[in-house]
């Protein structure tokens, strides 16, 4: 069903590109990528799968007719360097923004909400979802960092009880990025494992530039540590999982669960073999789970020489969360309204169970909640490659229930 | 003019002054015209750049006050900026302090806790002085990092970054420093023109005078009875302060701040400001500004010009052209200081003596 729906997508914008083939005026989408700073390994296959899908969308006759043009820079993960560049692209034209960071996404809510320019970010802090206060024109794409840790969490504590263990004698640590974005998952996740009447639950930042974490390996031995939940990079979070498995002298001993940020081909790659076993928190469906989505970036991808694997589950990232901004722009158009910011807002809010052809859960936002899901489902590392470990996790259908 | 071979002042008044000649009094008055015309020719996002640049110039000139005049190496330059920037920040948010004075309590606290982690220099020395200096940076991020209140809270949730309420210049609703570049330029350039005035004259008198003998020969120094303790601890605070109000600028000019504008890589940033401008200088200070904030813009909007005039492709976009223009950067910092190891100061004035003396140079 799905794959029909997306032909019949890709006929229709074919179509249409036949019909008014790009006359219209162009609409302009700011963003800022990190290409050359401290997250650019991440950063960079996620700048081109936005470029990617813009391309794509104006290759096929554009938003009803009208070209994207694209005004984007490389940022270097520079507060200052940021606000700039959003000044400029405001001051130039753009209606939307695409983001990137926590430090700079928070540096410019206030702006964003006195320009009413939509902004979807890569920072999946729960402290951007505010529509009726502070963030008004903030969206999340995808699952927040908090809801991410709870569904993990929820999911080792089933396999746990699963194997005839009892919750009191499991001890969750956390590791994370000595940051905010590192420690915003964590009040979420203690409430839940409190909640949920998990033994222990402890969180220990991982000291930036360090080249081992055998002490606070140490520190979570001591506390007698049964699951280990890193929110980090890959290249920490790899650190860490060789450290660990080093340590304790294997994969079995300890159950490894990365978020997002970490649980990528690169985290595999880095931790080699002391990767087997990990689990992932991944709101985009990784490349080497196949779902219709991965189509087209597939085939656009092959044009220039490349494999989706290559250009990393980032790729699919940048290119979903611009399929869904570019679906309420054409959304707005479609509903014969100016092209706005707070068209485009109102447009967004009534989006309902998107689809993305699987590369996400689907997307809906409503006026008093722009986190576009809070589901997502647990993949593993099996052979070097992420396989589905899990159906989705759904923290809203499981708290209606 | 030409034909002077000196100039002569046959009054105290005349040797006191800060521009004797005429062709420095013409050139002070093209650079206040410059200045006051250059934002009518600008676009506000340029204006923004240039603010970006003064606030830094602010800051370079009280690292060149300790680095380039007394001679002690400080690493800690964004831990000062720092203190300054949520020292002014948490003033107005959480105690509804007026920005002005709020900016000026900002540069204080900075003034003493530069102070503070300037006591160890009486006993280190160079790299050592460097690495306590780092001390300031790693400790004032922890604090930030860690305790929540400091990035603001609402509803008792740690917001991650400290929100700034706008301010207005003269209390005029036009004039809103965070929003109109206009307005925050003619602030921060009479701010940046007092500085300037403030730290040429500072050294000459007898503390300035004190820190250029502590940076020469410390003990010849301690010999003629300058207190060496009182006066580093004092060069500490007084560059310390400037840095703070350079801080708080980029307070008033936000509308949200978080650590990751006052890490590591920002004080060496400013740190080669003053090695590219010129050490011991005021104007090297400026001139260091200017370089290191405008060059990445520049080399940034070539490259945006490259791409939307379909000169290289999205793939040289997102791979190559930012690393080409890192590395562009590190070259030009490189050529410069094998062009001239003292600065672009002496640059400027090696053309000056060049015209001057022509055609008899030799």
């Amino acid at each position: 069903m799905k794959k029909y729906l997306v032909v019949l997508v890709v006929a229709c914008l074919w179509l249409v590109g036949l019909v008014g083939a790009q006359t219209g005026e162009p609409i302009k989408i700011g963003a800022v990528f990190d290409l050359s700073g401290p997250t650019g390994d991440v950063g960079t296959p996620y700048a081109e799968g936005v470029i990617a899908y813009v391309n794509w969308v104006n290759e096929n006759g554009g938003i009803n007719g009208r070209p994207i043009e694209l005004l984007s820079q490389d940022y270097k993960y520079d507060v200052a360097t940021a606000e700039n560049l959003y000044k400029q692209f405001v001051s130039q034209g753009v209606v939307v923004f695409m983001g990137w960071g926590t430090g700079d996404t928070l540096a410019l809510v206030d702006k964003i909400a006195e320009d009413q320019i939509p902004f979807i970010s890569a920072s999946y802090s729960a402290s951007l979802n505010d529509p009726q206060g502070s963030a008004p024109y903030n969206f999340l794409v995808a699952t927040t960092y908090g809801d991410q840790m709870e569904i993990m969490i929820r999911h080792m504590a089933a396999k746990w009880v699963e194997a005839g263990n009892d919750l009191a004698d499991m001890r969750i640590v956390v590791f994370h990025n000595d940051s905010p974005f590192g420690t915003d998952p964590v009040p979420q996740g203690q409430a839940y494992a409190e909640a949920a009447g998990i033994g222990g639950f402890l969180s220990i930042p991982q000291p930036r530039g360090a080249t081992d974490f055998n002490a606070e390996i140490q520190k979570a031995d001591d506390f007698g540590v049964t699951h280990i939940i890193v929110q980090n990079v890959s290249s920490g979070a790899a650190l860490l999982a060789r450290n660990v498995v080093d340590y304790f002298g294997s994969n079995e001993e300890i159950v490894f669960g990365c978020l997002n940020w970490c649980a990528d081909e690169l985290f595999v790659t880095r931790a080699g073999a002391a990767a087997e076993g990990t689990l992932g928190a991944i709101p985009f469906t990784p490349t080497t789970v196949e779902v219709e989505g991965q189509v087209i970036p597939r085939e656009v991808l092959k044009a220039q020489g490349r494999t989706l694997e290559e250009a990393s589950l980032h790729f699919t990232q940048g290119w979903a969360a611009t399929a869904v901004m570019v679906e309420g722009i054409r959304r707005t158009l479609e509903a014969g309204l100016e092209l706005t910011g707070p068209n485009i807002r109102a447009t967004l809010e009534q989006m309902e169970n998107f689809e993305t052809g699987g590369l996400m859960a689907p997307v809906t936002f409503t006026p008093e909640d722009h986190r576009s899901t809070r589901a997502l489902a647990i993949y593993r590392v099996e052979n070097g490659i992420w396989v589905q470990d899990s159906e989705l996790i759904d923290l809203r259908a499981l708290e209606t229930e | 003019m030409a034909t002077q071979s000196g100039i002569y002042h046959q009054t105290y008044e005349s040797d006191m002054q800060l521009r004797p000649t005429t062709a420095q009094r013409v050139r002070m008055v093209l650079v206040i015209a410059f200045v006051l015309v250059l934002p009518l020719l600008v676009s506000q996002n340029e204006v923004r750049i240039v603010n970006k640049v003064m606030i830094a110039a602010i800051g370079a000139i009280g690292l060149n006050i300790l680095v380039g005049y007394t001679g002690q190496i400080s690493l800690g330059q964004g831990a000062f900026l720092a203190v300054g920037a949520y020292g002014c920040g948490l003033l107005m948010v959480y105690f509804q302090v007026p920005w002005g004075l709020a900016l000026m309590a900002g540069a204080l606290i900075t003034a003493v806790v530069g102070g503070l982690f300037g006591l160890p220099s009486l006993r280190l020395k160079g790299l050592y002085l460097a690495v306590a200096t780092l001390a300031a940076q790693q400790i004032v991020e922890w604090i930030i990092i860690r305790w929540d209140p400091i990035d603001g809270t609402i509803d008792g949730k740690a917001t991650d970054a400290l929100r700034i309420p706008s301010n207005f210049l003269f209390g005029n609703s036009a004039w809103r420093l965070n929003d109109n570049e206009y307005a925050f330029y003619y602030f921060v350039f009479v701010v940046l023109a007092i500085v300037v005035i403030g730290s040429v004259n500072l050294f000459r008198t007898h503390y300035g005078r004190a820190f250029i003998a502590i940076r020469d020969q410390d003990i010849a120094a301690e010999v003629m009875g300058v207190n060496l303790f009182y006066y580093k601890v004092l060069a500490f605070a007084v560059s310390s302060f400037l840095v703070g109000l350079a801080g708080g600028l980029t307070t008033i000019h936000s509308t949200a701040i978080s650590f990751e504008r006052f890490t590591i890589d920002v004080s060496i940033a400013y740190l080669a400001m003053i090695i590219v401008g010129g050490l011991g200088s005021i104007s090297g200070a400026i001139y260091g500004a200017i370089f290191i904030e405008i060059l990445p813009e520049i080399l940034r909007s070539i490259g945006q010009a490259l791409v939307q005039n379909r000169l290289v492709s999205d793939q040289v976009f997102v791979t190559v052209l930012p690393f080409v223009q890192q590395g562009t950067f590190g070259l030009l910092i490189i050529l410069m200081l094998i062009v001239e190891p003292e600065g672009i100061r002496k640059l400027w004035s090696n053309i000056k003596d060049y015209f001057r003396l022509w055609p008899f140079s030799y």
